[in-house]
């Protein structure tokens, strides 16, 4: 079976690094070895698969030590085998994030993670809009060939996935990953799947899951663990792994 | 496809310019960039490097401190160099990196100056403008940081001047700016300073003392401004090319002196449209000045000034041109009969034997290739100079 890569973007704090480690656990259940590349600054994409515990991020290994680290300094196995990097990158307001996340990226793939563990699924959770090169960068080649996005019935994840959509779109004549579909992560705001339906006609997709706003991931998040970890039995559980069986779907679809 | 150059050189940029003003000043300089500025610099920009030694240094940004933003590494390996070295002032000049990532040099030269007590200049230079602008942000934050207002002297009754914008990336180091002071001296001026080649810091901030500014490039009209508007100083725009050309100019920067009034040598030189056709390629007030020296002549009517630099243009004369592109120099190239350029422009001279072209090395054009041609115009070395133009072809 061929590596699948997804990236996951959406609005800032819509819920990408919930809803990508949930997928994480809900894809090694099936067996699947899963990498997920946190590439956020805030280097928090999988800090609840490692017990809230920081791991180093590529940036910062690079910036302390040069090239003088081994692969297995850049990945660190979590919660069922899930292998988790974070690229990392500056402190707010400084530098340059979108460099950074190229230059993890390459990091990565230079030390070859990819041969060397051969994951199965790659889960890249991406930060934010894609502002500049650097946050395209998961969906170039090479990297992610499918690409979800997280949105609620808010307006403003709406018009920010609307956005990414359309990046998506403009990359097309340059091979870059394709739109694989909207996880719709749920705010219980008014007509909120019919503004997501709109959304995803608009810009010619589909809706692949519809995940319910859930007191337990707080709870999990107290306990330092993703859901899939602290209430694997829940109903919320259950939506994740339904979830990761359809997006699989898509993405064998071709 | 207008823009593109196909033949053309490109002019230094900004950031060697602020390095070429500030090099003889006792500063330590740093070039916030990878290192390819540094070797520009030195290698092609820089005459001085070899015989005499300054502090020019480079930061060596690498990605992952353009990544990181890298500020606190810089700061920190400017202030231990400037414990040091103890400089008598730090600048640092940006790149096309650090303005990506919108590095603040105010900000950090002010860390900078907090940490050490050296005076610190910030200049946010890209690499993306000429060098004339590099020069001109150089000596303005030179003054503004270092000139004070007049202690009063005693001592000579002769006017004193100080001449503004000169650098080897305009005048090289082949003698002009020393007969240029000369000429001034001789002409009952003193040289207050020159901003900035064979003066210190010291002299440059006692400018205030002088009775006029004199602009010997478009690099010096910003810092002329700013010490009128500080010390009422009058300045005069120009350069005293040729003879003939020298007594105009005494005669009329005379006039500026005692009415007050800011002055410029060439402009009222009008050229006529019969005659030879002859096109100058250079800085506005070298070219200018040629220009002008050339029409105070007898037989010379019909001149035109194309200036390469389409930021620094405000000291050219209505009937010259900001070059745009390379079509537009081909075009006028083709009608000329005389050209006067760097001979990096031969590339476009017309395949018509009869045109003359004649070298004008420029330093910031083709660096130290034809420095030995670079000829010294001042006064009656201009003269010299245009009779071997004939031999020239
Ligand atoms: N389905 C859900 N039900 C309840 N809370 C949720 C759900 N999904 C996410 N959250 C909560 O929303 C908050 C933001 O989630 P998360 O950090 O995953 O967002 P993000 O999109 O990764 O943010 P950022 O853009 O800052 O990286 C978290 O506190 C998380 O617990
Ligand atoms: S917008 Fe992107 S490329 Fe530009 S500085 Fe910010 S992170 Fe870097
Ligand atoms: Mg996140």
């Amino acid at each position: 079976m061929d590596t699948i890569k997804i990236a996951i973007y959406g609005k800032g704090g819509i819920g990408k690094s919930t809803t990508v480690a949930n997928l994480a656990v809900a894809f090694a259940e099936q067996g699947l070895k899963v990498m997920q590349i946190g590439c956020d600054p805030k280097a928090d994409s999988t800090i609840y698969l490692h017990q809230g515990q920081p791991i180093p991020s590529v940036l910062d290994l690079i910036r302390n030590k040069g090239n003088d680290f081994a692969l297995n300094d850049m990945v660190t196995e979590g919660y069922n085998g899930v292998l988790c990097v974070e690229a990392g990158g500056p402190t707010p307001g400084q530098g340059c994030a979108g460099r950074g996340i190229i230059a993890a990226l390459d990091k990565l793939a230079e030390k070859g993670a990819y041969e060397q563990y051969k994951p199965q699924v790659i889960l890249y959770d991406v930060l934010g809009d894609v502002v500049c090169g650097g946050f395209a960068m998961p969906m170039r080649d090479g990297h992610a060939d499918w690409i979800f996005i997280v949105t609620s019935g808010e307006n403003m994840a709406i018009h920010a996935a609307a956005n990414i959509a359309t990046a998506v779109q403009n990359f097309q004549s340059r091979g870059y990953a394709k739109l694989g579909g909207l996880i719709v992560n749920r705010r219980n705001v008014a007509r909120e799947m019919e503004k997501v339906e709109e959304l995803a006609e608009d810009i010619h997709s589909r809706i692949v899951g519809v995940l319910p706003h859930s007191p337990l991931i707080q709870e999990a998040e107290e306990q330092k663990a993703t859901l899939m970890e602290a209430f694997p039995k829940s109903d919320m559980a259950d939506c994740y792994r339904q979830l990761a069986g359809q997006i699989l779907a898509v993405c064998r679809e071709e | 496809m207008n823009q593109a150059s196909r033949l053309l050189s490109t002019y230094t940029a900004d950031v060697s310019g602020v390095c070429s003003a500030l090099y003889e000043l006792g500063g330590l300089t740093v070039m916030h960039d990878a290192s390819g500025c540094n070797s520009t610099y030195n290698t092609h920009d820089e005459p001085r490097w070899y015989d005499r030694p300054s502090m020019v240094y480079i930061s060596a940004l690498k990605e992952i401190d353009a990544i990181f933003g890298g500020d606190d590494k810089l700061i920190r390996d400017i202030v231990e160099t400037a414990r040091q070295l103890q400089p008598r002032f730090i600048a640092i000049a940006g790149s096309p990196i650090p303005m990506l990532i919108g590095t603040d040099f105010s900000a950090v030269a002010g860390v900078i100056e907090q940490q050490t007590g050296i005076p610190t200049l910030g200049l946010a230079t890209n690499g993306m403008h000429d060098y004339l602008s590099g020069i001109s942000m150089a000596l303005c934050a030179l003054a503004r940081r270092f000139c004070h207002t007049p202690v009063a002297t005693v001592g000579s009754h002769q006017p004193s001047v100080n001449i503004l914008g000169a650098t080897p990336l305009d005048f090289s180091i082949t003698g002009n700016i020393e007969a240029l002071c000369q000429a001034f001296q001789s002409n009952g001026y003193e040289i207050n300073s020159c901003w900035a080649m064979n003066s210190d810091l010291d002299q440059l901030a006692n400018a205030s003392a002088a009775q006029i500014n004199v602009v010997v490039s478009s690099s010096g009209l910003a810092l002329a401004q700013w010490l009128k508007a500080q010390y009422g100083t009058p300045y005069f725009v120009g350069i005293p090319w040729g003879k003939q050309g020298a007594e105009a100019y005494f005669h009329a920067l005379k006039q500026t002196l005692t009415s007050g009034q800011d002055g410029c040598f060439y402009t009222g030189i009008a050229s006529q449209s019969s005659g030879k056709q002859v096109l100058i390629i250079g800085e506005a007030v070298n070219a200018s000045s040629v220009k002008a020296a050339l029409l105070l002549q007898k037989g010379w009517g019909n001149i035109q000034v194309a200036c390469p630099f389409v930021e620094n243009t405000s000291l050219l004369d209505a009937q010259d041109i900001a070059l745009q592109d390379e079509k537009q120099l081909r075009q006028l190239m083709e009608q000329a009969d005389v050209v006067i350029a760097d001979p990096l422009y031969r590339r476009f001279r017309k395949n018509d034997k009869a045109q003359i072209f004649v070298d004008w090395p420029h330093e910031a054009y083709s660096g130290r290739i034809y420095r030995q041609q670079i000829p010294v115009l001042v006064c009656e070395h201009f003269d010299l100079w245009q009779k071997g133009w004939l031999k020239v072809k």
